[in-house]
């Protein structure tokens, strides 16, 4: 289930490029008469942290939807781990390690800290409701198991203590920790996360990013997310995937995507013309 | 319960059942019954986030599958019950598979209409149900056939071997009032345990974030499908119930009041507490039958006057509790929380 594979493969040695963990491949998704997504092609390869950049409506969350199963995508193909996961159900693609988070954090809100990290468990029998009747001293000795996964995985974010609180009653920052912990309950080979950045202060966005390093060494984790911030972007990703009006317009290293032009008129340029217009003041 | 304008009742009589055993006997099958429906409504929608506004039709499938095996099929009474209950359950799903999809509001809405169908057929398919004239007994010769028969057997010997030991001429209907209790009991043991384990856990997440709960691996629709089949056989034990209590079954009996019956004595007892339920229900039926001994001058308060009144009441008092305490008697704040 969860191969430790290559711990510490942190700049991936072109001589030995590792193997393709997520490709996606001409995906089309239509909304009416507007393409959200047209064709886009990408990879994500094991081991990497992968950002996915793009203007605002470019089509980042839209893809994120259709590669999750959250949309069914109207063409293309998703090929996950070797297996090929277009129009599956949201479900059996997290089951099959390709976890997300979402732009708007999805604590749950009415539910304790712990329950939210039980929850995400992968093989609880206890999940069966036949097992409650059958079996159910197996669906305690796993509750056991996970509960100390769970506690486990809330030290390292700095939430144990608030583990039998309510996550309604937690701070913006520490419901983004407690998502990506969460997601990290689901034994993720591949994590996906919508703007984790967002909406949350630079010590804690440094936090978030320090665990994204940390789990990628320790535990194997790929990542490939969403964000905003340029200079995040540039200084804590390995590749970086650029897409403008649905396509992906680059796919490279920090420094090539940087140089690239096409970006540069595309996003960067669609930046800085926003910018300087937005500076001024309207007369 | 119902009240012929054209008759008179001495106030003496009504005095002197407000302290009859048997008639609180009667208010407590009501209120067992009514316990049962909403502790189905509790799972659907205090812990599923699924509003079911269709719980009346599981009780009328529970009910007139019974009755009609036992009347028209020649079944014995107690096989036929847990073949209602599988009908119901079956109904459930079939039912559910397309409509859970829906969002939580036109999910309700499909409910009703789904409730109202059966009702409907009901009323209509006379030669099954027997229409708006009711099932009642056949009588073949000098013997009646009831599908209260094999009950009754049981209910008089329960009576004659047990409760004759400390109670010297017991109430008819006691018998009753203890399985509706004990049903009660077990229902809300055996809710409470499959709340606590990881399946429970699933359908509060569901609740909540149902993307939540799929973007972690969860098939959030098996689980609402099985929240819903639960309270559809709760629905259909409700139903015997009823069935018993009444003696014929008319379509009437399943309206969607009986529904927002339910949903009172479950906001009274509060969302997301199975024991709530219980205590719910015993308050909302006092109050309701308290409410009959309201004595007024006649006119301007005439029977059907002080009928309305009676209901009226029991409305202020829920707007009242919802006032000063929102979450209900056991309920829990945080918990509040209906899905989109």
């Amino acid at each position: 289930m969860n191969d430790h594979h290559q711990t510490g493969g942190s700049s991936p040695s072109p001589a030995e490029p590792p193997r393709t963990l997520l490709e996606v491949d001409e995906v089309v998704k239509r909304f009416g008469g507007i393409r959200a997504v047209d064709g886009a092609t990408m990879k994500v390869r094991e081991g990497t942290i992968t950002a996915l950049i793009g203007p605002n409506g470019a089509g980042k969350t839209t893809l994120f939807n259709v590669v999750t199963g959250f949309y069914r995508g109207d063409r293309g193909s998703v090929t996950f781990d070797g297996r090929q996961v277009f129009g599956e159900a949201p479900y059996e693609i997290a089951r099959k390690g390709m976890v997300r988070t979402f732009q708007i954090t999805k604590a749950l809100a009415a539910m304790p800290v712990i329950d939210n990290m039980m929850l995400a468990a992968p093989d609880q029998p206890g999940e069966r409701f036949r097992n409650l009747i059958l079996r159910p001293d197996a669906v305690r000795r796993r509750e056991k198991e996970v509960r100390a996964d769970a506690m486990e995985l809330l030290e390292i974010f700095n939430l144990a203590e608030l583990a039998d609180d309510y996550a309604g009653t937690l701070s913006g920052g520490q419901r983004k920790l407690l998502e990506l912990a969460r997601a990290l309950m689901a034994r993720p080979k591949l994590l996906l996360l919508d703007e984790p950045m967002a909406g949350i202060n630079p010590v804690l966005g440094k936090r978030l990013l320090d665990h994204m390093q940390q789990l990628r060494q320790e535990r194997g984790v790929t990542f490939l997310f969403i964000e905003h911030d340029m200079e995040v972007v540039m200084n804590h990703s390995d590749r970086v995937v650029v897409m403008a009006e649905g396509r992906v317009i680059a796919d490279g290293e920090p420094q090539e995507v940087r140089a690239d032009k096409s970006v540069i008129d595309a996003y960067l340029g669609g930046v800085a013309a926003d910018t300087v217009a937005g500076e001024k003041p309207y007369r | 319960m119902s009240l012929d304008p054209g008759t008179i009742v001495p106030l003496a009589v009504t005095f002197e059942s407000f302290t009859d055993v048997d008639f609180w006997i009667s208010v407590g099958i009501i209120a067992g019954t009514y316990t049962i429906v909403a502790l189905g409504l509790q799972l659907n929608t205090g812990f599923t986030g699924i509003v079911n506004f269709g719980q009346a039709a599981f009780m009328a499938i529970g009910a007139y599958t019974m009755a009609i095996l036992v009347l028209k099929a020649g079944f014995s009474f107690w096989l036929s019950l847990p073949i209602a209950v599988l009908a119901a359950m079956l109904f459930g799903v079939i039912v559910g598979l397309p409509s859970l999809r829906l969002r939580a509001d036109y999910f309700a809405i499909a409910t009703i209409a789904m409730a109202e169908v059966v009702r409907l057929f009901a009323q209509n398919a006379r030669g099954l149900t027997g229409g708006n004239q009711g099932l009642f007994c056949d009588t073949e010769g000098d013997t009646s056939v009831c599908y209260t028969n094999d009950w009754r057997d049981l209910s008089d010997s329960i009576n004659e071997n047990i409760v004759s030991n400390f109670w010297s001429n017991p109430d008819t209907l006691f018998p009753l009032f203890l399985v509706v209790w004990l049903t009660v009991g077990i229902a809300v043991v055996a809710l409470s345990y499959f709340q606590g384990t990881p399946w429970g856990r699933v359908l509060r997440a569901i609740r909540e974030d149902e993307d939540a709960a799929r973007a972690l691996g969860k098939n959030t629709l098996l689980y609402k499908l099985q929240s819903l089949a639960i309270s559809a056989c709760l629905g259909a034990i409700a139903g015997f119930f009823l069935a018993l209590n009444l003696a014929t079954l008319h379509p009437i009996d399943f309206e969607p009041l009986v529904t927002f019956f339910a949903f009172s004595v479950l906001i009274l007892g509060g969302m997301a507490n199975y024991k709530g339920v219980a205590l719910g229900a015993v308050l909302f039926w006092v109050v309701l039958e308290a409410t009959r001994f309201i004595e007024l001058p006649d006119p301007p308060f005439t029977e059907t006057r002080l009928a309305s009144l009676r209901l009226a009441i029991t409305g202020l008092l829920l707007i009242g509790l919802m006032a000063f305490r929102p979450q209900g008697i056991f309920g829990k704040r945080e918990e509040m929380v209906i899905g989109e």
